[in-house]
């Protein structure tokens, strides 16, 4: 096998790695996003029950 | 009033478990840096393998680190496992599964660049020899293990029984590690012996560094799901007293 056709599978098992982490990064971030809206609504959700006890 | 008060109360540790997920980046930073010293050292450092494998050898410094880091992602579900039957604790769950589920995507990652180095080596995409065998035998028993997860509703029972997989699957592993060992037939060479490596100076200090690149990235992917884990776990904690408070 020459140097050329090593080079092209060497490119394709780098490019296997660099794919998949970047879908598995994409995903995680998707992820981590939903959970950071999910805390910032039951902050609110907390912060208006406050309101109301106080006005109560 | 008092029903506001736990909400507030209750909203403190989500904001902890944020915290925590956001502090990963350093780690993942510092794992960047030593996966692209390595393969700068391996592909400028490093000469090109005098055997018949030539310069698709170069698949060899990610290859070998991220089997290696999968076997390891395997025995922290292990470590997990035991922790979890001897405590019951679903933090220890909760950490057996994320090392599950990374060791599963290192070993999509070994299967995906070995066949193609396999093809470049051996002239062939897959070969039954007692690593790739083992290997495979191993992805199979930890994608049951999610199997398993989705047909248990009960949560502690579904975390006894995910635990007593990942311990019995676990075997698989160091038959993996030592097939090279015991069945030197087979195509994969030994690569660390008990006296020494076998390997050039240079292509050692190429494989250590992006070995410990690996091995980085797996502890910042492992704190970086565990984190999302725990507080996903705390914000359905939160839900459920916010909704119970306020019937």
């Amino acid at each position: 096998m020459t140097i050329e056709e090593a080079a092209q599978f060497v490119a394709a098992a780098y490019a296997v790695i660099l794919v998949v982490l970047v879908v598995y990064f994409a995903m995680t971030a998707r992820r981590v996003n939903g959970l950071r809206r999910d805390v910032e609504l039951l902050r609110r959700e907390a912060e208006k029950r406050e309101r109301r006890g106080e006005g109560a | 009033m008092e029903a506001s008060q736990v909400g507030l109360e209750r909203a403190a540790p989500g904001a902890a478990g944020w915290r925590r997920l956001i502090g990963a980046p350093a780690l993942f930073a510092y794992a960047g840096a030593a996966l692209v010293a390595g393969l700068l050292l391996a592909f400028w450092y490093a000469p090109v393998d005098a055997s018949s494998m030539g310069f698709s050898q170069k698949i060899f410094y990610y290859h070998a680190p991220i089997a290696e880091t999968a076997l390891v992602a395997f025995g922290v579900a292990f470590v997990a496992g035991i922790l979890y039957l001897r405590s019951g604790d679903l933090r220890y769950d909760r950490l057996g599964m994320v090392a599950v589920r990374l060791g599963l995507l290192f070993s999509l990652l070994v299967m995906g660049t070995g066949m193609i180095w396999g093809k470049a080596a051996w002239g062939a995409w897959w070969a039954w020899e007692p690593r790739l065998t083992t290997f495979l035998i191993a992805c199979l028993l930890y994608a049951g293990y999610f199997v398993l997860r989705s047909m248990v509703d009960e949560e502690s029972r579904r975390a006894s029984y995910a635990a007593v997989l990942a311990i019995v699957a676990f075997i698989d592993v160091p038959i993996t590690f030592f097939a090279t060992r015991f069945l030197p037939e087979g195509l994969h060479p030994v690569v660390i012996r008990a006296g020494g490596s076998g390997m050039e100076g240079s292509m050692l200090l190429s494989f250590l560094v992006s070995m410990l690149g690996m091995t980085l990235l797996l502890v910042a992917m492992i704190r970086l799901e565990y984190a999302a884990e725990l507080l996903k776990d705390e914000i359905d904690d939160l839900k459920t007293t916010l909704w119970e408070v306020g019937q």
